[in-house]
């Protein structure tokens, strides 16, 4: 059963050299109480498909040009008019950004802020909602949560910061959360807290994440699902343990090579040549085969290729490479 | 014998203070980003500075090239005091934000131009342009480069003008504060190979100052770990990351994410970063550390300890 499930996906966005098809075909399928990760590099696709979802552009020139987003119990959240969309919000998804200090209300008081949350979607006093945020604050881990409440944004740290957003995301009991880059700011010790957290409040709770990220060790830390994107498409999914260490397709096998590790001290790191190909018209056949080491002739042709499950790979994990055969690209 | 050395470095900032404190007479409150610092870089090292925000590293590389003085302390380099910037550019700098260090109305050709010219002045034109197509080589950029706009290059590409613009004046040592941090994993393959090659074919010392510690541990001979300002840790790289003996160091490893396990039961640490303002008596991490006691309460030395490093902590061992 998914609680969403992404078919075929394409957002655009227009811009002055045309228009950028930024997803390009996207199908995704995230079940309750998972934490599903997203990672690609910049211009990937990743956060377009998750802002499609709610619709949530900020102001940038962008449509959701085709596709479904099915949400259970509630349908085609690609279909649904705007003020429609806007009950979604924040009852049934909720969205948490990179940057906790743009999400939050300079001039209001953490307490406030959280409570004007609760009071726009829910028939409580304003007591009542005064006495959910503490209890919000409270499981999200927040020290002296009494004292908080009265703080504005400034007066906190980074990582309370991300707490308080994360309380205000787990206000309305959401069913899933889309969380960007939400530890990209912060430091080692503090995203390691903070991934601990969502991943604690969604076992306790049930809600599913949706966790974008450009770090496939944060992917490996908590994620339950993954998928990789390049170019606007998904080249791998399935079970995060089966990707990361059984990686099928071509890409993430050099995305993962590409890493200073252990193993690689005293050798030179092996860099993905090239860069991403631009999405205005976006190269026939595989969108890696340009930078791709072991790409044939009919790779850069035809439409892009799928997702297919591979021989003698786990149930769920699927690439989009059309060799039969991957060897390892690592010298 | 060191190359550069720090004795005893320390720099604090002033705090906004306003009519109304001084109206209530209130103490001027200082940020102490750098508390005495003493550290050698040997010729030829690569040497990683890790830490979070406000440890005081970036202060430490800027107080280190000349950007900013220290209040206390002295920076050393070939063994004589320096005050200020070295007129021969034999230290230079590279910053995080390749969009934001180069001039946006500049080719980089004429940037790079800028910078032998100030240098080498006996250079002509003819020869700084050879300097220049030297420089473009060196970082493995292709010669049109030069005829280029900032903003028509990648990320990747700015961060090797940035690394060509630092080596035009024929540097001993590359101070390089989070040179990788804004690239894509992809391309940060590249900037790191290159800065290895620069060190072990040039024979350019860097410093390498990062909260990667991925990286750090792949690229550096020797690491020093900074926390509110004080070194806690200093080490060979293989042997710090192998058996970390400070607290800090170890819940700062622990808390990277592994690519191939998952994630341990228990968090390495409790607590936020704490507030550079606060005084703390004593051992500045007691507050977060899971082994303090009633002993962490009186100040620690960094002392050393065998085989080689050195560590701040009386418990450690």
């Amino acid at each position: 059963m998914s609680l969403l499930s992404i078919r075929n996906l394409r957002t655009e966005f227009s811009g002055p050299a045309g228009i950028v098809r930024a997803v390009d075909g996207v199908s995704l399928d995230v079940a309750p109480g998972e934490i599903f990760g997203i990672v690609g590099e910049s211009g990937c696709g990743k956060s377009a498909t998750c802002r499609s979802i709610l619709r949530l552009f900020g102001g940038a020139p962008a449509r959701v040009a085709g596709g479904q987003i099915l949400l259970d119990g509630v349908g085609d959240l690609a279909a649904m008019p705007e003020r429609a969309l806007a009950q979604v919000r924040g009852r049934e998804v909720a969205f948490i950004f990179q940057d906790p200090l743009t999400a939050l209300n300079p001039t209001m008081r953490i307490g406030r802020q959280i409570a004007e949350v609760i009071l726009r979607h829910r028939k409580v006093s304003r007591a009542e909602a005064r006495q959910a945020a503490l209890g919000l604050l409270r499981d999200v881990h927040v020290t002296s949560p009494e004292r908080r409440l009265d703080a504005y944004p400034h007066e906190l740290s980074g990582g309370l910061r991300q707490r308080v957003v994360i309380a205000m995301a787990l206000a309305l009991r959401p069913r899933l959360i889309i969380a960007d880059e939400p530890t990209t700011a912060l430091d080692v010790t503090v995203q390691d807290q903070i991934l601990r957290l969502l991943r604690e409040r969604c076992d306790s709770t049930g809600t599913a994440i949706i966790l974008i990220t450009h770090d496939l060790g944060v992917v490996s830390q908590v994620c339950d699902r993954m998928a990789v994107m390049y170019a606007g498409r998904i080249v791998e999914t399935g079970a995060v343990r089966e990707v990361l260490d059984h990686p099928s397709h071509p890409y993430t096998r050099a995305l993962l090579a590409a890493l200073p590790g252990q193993a690689s001290r005293g050798r030179d790191l092996v860099p993905i040549e090239g860069s991403p190909p631009g999405l205005i018209a976006p190269p026939p056949g595989c969108r890696f085969a340009p930078r791709c080491r072991l790409a044939r002739e009919d790779c850069g042709s035809g439409p892009a290729p799928g997702l297919l499950p591979r021989p003698g790979t786990a149930p769920g994990h699927l690439d989009a490479c059309i060799l039969s055969e991957v060897p390892d690209v690592a010298s | 014998m060191s190359l550069l050395e720090f004795r005893g470095v320390a720099r604090r900032f002033p705090v906004r203070h306003g009519l109304l404190d001084r109206l209530a007479r209130r103490d001027r409150v200082w940020l102490h980003a750098v508390r005495g610092v003493d550290l050698s870089v040997a010729r030829g090292e690569i040497l990683g500075i890790v830490g979070e925000s406000g440890c005081g590293k970036s202060t430490l590389a800027r107080i280190g090239v000349g950007l900013q003085p220290a209040n206390a302390g002295s920076v050393r380099f070939h063994g004589a005091a320096l005050d200020g910037p070295d007129p021969a550019g034999r230290i230079q700098m590279v910053f995080q934000d390749p969009y934001s260090s180069l001039d946006p109305r500049m080719t980089i050709g004429a940037q790079l131009d800028e910078v032998i010219a100030r240098y080498r002045a006996g250079l002509g034109r003819a020869g700084r342009r050879a300097l220049v197509a030297q420089m473009l080589d060196e970082v493995g950029l292709p010669q049109e480069v030069a005829a280029k706009f900032p903003h028509a290059l990648s990320g990747g590409q700015r961060q090797r003008v940035s690394i060509a613009r630092a080596l035009c004046s024929g540097p001993e040592v590359l101070l390089a504060d989070e040179p990788v941090s804004a690239l894509d994993a992809s391309v940060q393959a590249q900037i790191i190979n290159l800065l290895r090659r620069l060190n072990r074919d040039k024979g350019l010392t860097i410093v390498f100052i990062s909260h990667d510690m991925n990286v750090v541990r792949y690229l550096c001979d020797r690491v020093a770990v900074m926390y509110l300002g004080e070194i806690v840790e200093l080490d060979d790289s293989a042997r710090l990351f192998a058996a970390p003996r400070h607290p800090y160091t170890r819940a700062l490893i622990e808390a990277v994410p592994d690519l191939h396990a998952p994630r341990e039961a228990v968090a390495a640490i409790h607590g936020e970063i704490p507030d550079p303002f606060a005084v703390v008596e004593g051992c500045r991490f007691a507050p977060r550390c899971p082994l303090a006691e009633a002993g962490c309460a009186r100040p620690q030395a960094l002392r050393p300890l065998p085989p080689s490093g050195a560590v701040r902590c009386d418990k450690a061992c």
